[in-house]
């Protein structure tokens, strides 16, 4: 782990446009917010019908952590299933992004993450939704 | 005057320290201010030596510590110009103060139309008491915008200053803005329209001369802790018929005279409003802090300010996609610049800074209102108080071009 948030490697994660802009026809999207920093993220992907995440793409404005995180995290999830992505926890994201974080700073690498569970969460209701609405038919 | 500044900046012992490896530099003291050894001294003297509960007990360490911190209110009550110490209250900060004006006088005053006054660029500890008050009077808060610059319109305030308006609330300083607000003349204003004027000085009586009397309003609050004072002690003053009418929110010990099962007796003013143990030590070490800010003079720091903040914007200026919130002449603000880089976040710019040993500042600084009425997400500020100097406004500006180079 380094301390060094804005070494080289990880300003050019920040800067590049990998993951970063907005899907055609997403199967879910979230806006994620933290409001006491301003900072404001959108998270969208593309879930096939056997329930893995063919694409993913994160947009907003945000501070380094937050957008690094986002990169990392949507960049790790491309090919891997909902379950895979459900089980995640706040410590495989940080062994992802490879930094030693301020207690100040965890709540910007973790919005992401939060985003994440949310667009699944509301993903599996809309389809629970869904199912139910053909199974009343 | 730059060998006098030497001799003061040697008293704050915290100074010393190193962060990440480079000189501190404390640009945050709109936050919290530091601490000057007088006041660290006069702390750690009530405890190694007077310690003791006041208004209680009969023994000799009992009155001494009694008679402490009733020396510390009237050292208040002279710093602010009070009529008598008895208009001070000790509370544990601002917020403490201004929740006691709003729920003390604001619940048994307001009435259902009654308007509270404010603007959008008031610290959340300003506004939500009130916004609770109204929830449960039936009354209701009004904001003013502020001009693009951050000054209040005074023929705006006029316009809004209605029959409905029963108190007017606002920031004598902002803490984002700098601006200093004419409470004066508001007061005056408000007078005319028979409305209370309650003043959060929170971001003024470290930085500027303040008599309460001359300004004319009715409540002023103020913590201790960013005026050089230990944390946990604030003050509200209030003049004395209106303190004689307010209800205390704090009950128990050492606020009332007498308890007889089912009645009790207030204790007078200002002792009704401090039921429970009070931060004695905390007094102690604001009156040190009074001494200390009285021997450098409070005309003294506001030249200070004045000159930092004017070097501050102008070099500051000089950074491209750099803005500064606020208005940009010294004589109408506080020595605090907040400022927006175009593209970045202001967490990013404090956690550069803070590699670089610069304490700032970031996020929305418990003004969201204010924020979002500009449609910011964010700022970083950077604060100076007497210790300050100018090199540490080129190391601010270097570590501005530094983040800037790394994340544009």
């Amino acid at each position: 782990m380094d301390d060094n948030l804005y070494r080289e490697e990880l300003m050019e994660v920040y800067k590049s446009t990998k993951n970063r802009g907005t899907l055609v026809s997403p199967s879910v999207e979230v806006l994620e917010k933290n409001p006491l920093c301003g900072d404001q993220i959108k998270l969208q992907f593309e879930i096939s019908e056997d329930g893995i995440i063919t694409d993913a793409k994160f947009d907003g404005s945000a501070c380094a952590v937050s957008v690094i995180s986002s990169a990392y995290l949507m960049d790790n999830l491309v090919g891997k299933s909902i379950e895979h992505a459900k089980k995640l926890t706040k410590e495989d994201l940080m062994g992802l992004i490879g930094i030693n974080l301020t207690t100040s700073r965890v709540k910007c690498a973790t919005l992401a993450l939060e985003g994440l569970k949310n667009a699944i969460g509301k993903y599996e209701n809309g389809k629970s939704n869904t199912e139910n609405k053909n199974k009343n038919r | 005057m730059r060998r006098l500044k030497r001799k003061y900046m040697n008293d704050f012992p915290i100074l010393n320290r190193k962060i990440n490896g480079k000189d501190l530099i404390y640009l945050d003291s709109a936050a919290t201010s530091q601490k000057p050894v007088q006041v660290i001294d006069a702390v750690t003297d009530y405890y190694k030596n007077h310690n003791a509960n006041v208004h209680r007990g009969v023994h000799t360490l009992g009155d001494e510590s009694t008679e402490l911190y009733e020396a510390a209110r009237k050292r208040v009550a002279s710093f602010i110009g009070a009529v008598t110490p008895s208009e001070i209250v000790f509370t544990n900060n601002a917020t403490d103060s201004l929740n006691l004006v709003a729920q003390g006088w604001g619940l048994i005053n307001l009435k259902k139309g009654d308007v509270v006054l404010t603007t959008v660029a008031e610290h959340n500890s300003n506004v939500l008491p009130w916004e609770y008050i109204c929830e449960r009077t039936g009354s209701g808060v009004e904001y003013m915008e502020l001009t693009d610059e951050g000054l209040l319109d005074m023929d705006v305030f006029k316009s809004k200053l209605t029959d409905k308006v029963k108190v007017v609330v606002l920031s004598h300083a902002s803490n984002v803005l700098g601006t200093i607000l004419p409470v004066k003349q508001i007061s005056e204003l408000a007078k005319e329209k028979g409305a209370l004027v309650v003043i959060d000085g929170s971001q003024a009586v470290p930085h500027i001369q303040v008599n309460v009397q001359s300004l004319g309003c009715d409540f002023y609050a103020f913590s201790g802790h960013k005026m050089l004072g230990p944390m946990g002690i604030g003050v509200l003053w209030g003049r004395r018929e209106l303190l004689s009418n307010m209800i205390p929110i704090r009950f128990g010990g050492g606020m009332v005279l007498d308890v007889d099962k089912k009645t009790y007796e207030l204790a007078e003013v200002p002792e009704c409003f401090e039921g429970g143990t009070p931060d004695v030590a905390g007094a102690v070490g604001l009156a040190a802090a009074i001494d200390y800010l009285d021997d450098y003079g409070m005309e003294n720091v506001r030249k200070h300010e004045i000159e930092l903040t004017s070097y501050a914007i102008e070099k500051l200026r000089t950074v491209k996609g750099l803005w500064i919130l606020g208005p940009h002449n010294p004589d109408v603000r506080t020595g605090l610049i907040s400022f927006v880089i175009d593209g970045i976040h202001s967490h990013d710019v404090a956690s550069i800074l803070d590699s670089e040993g610069i304490a700032v500042r970031s996020g929305m600084h418990c003004a969201m209102n204010l924020h979002k009425n500009m449609q910011i997400s964010s700022s970083t500020r950077a604060s100076f108080y007497i210790y300050n100097t100018l090199e540490d406004i080129d190391k601010l500006l270097a570590g501005i071009e530094k983040a800037v180079g790394l994340l544009k």
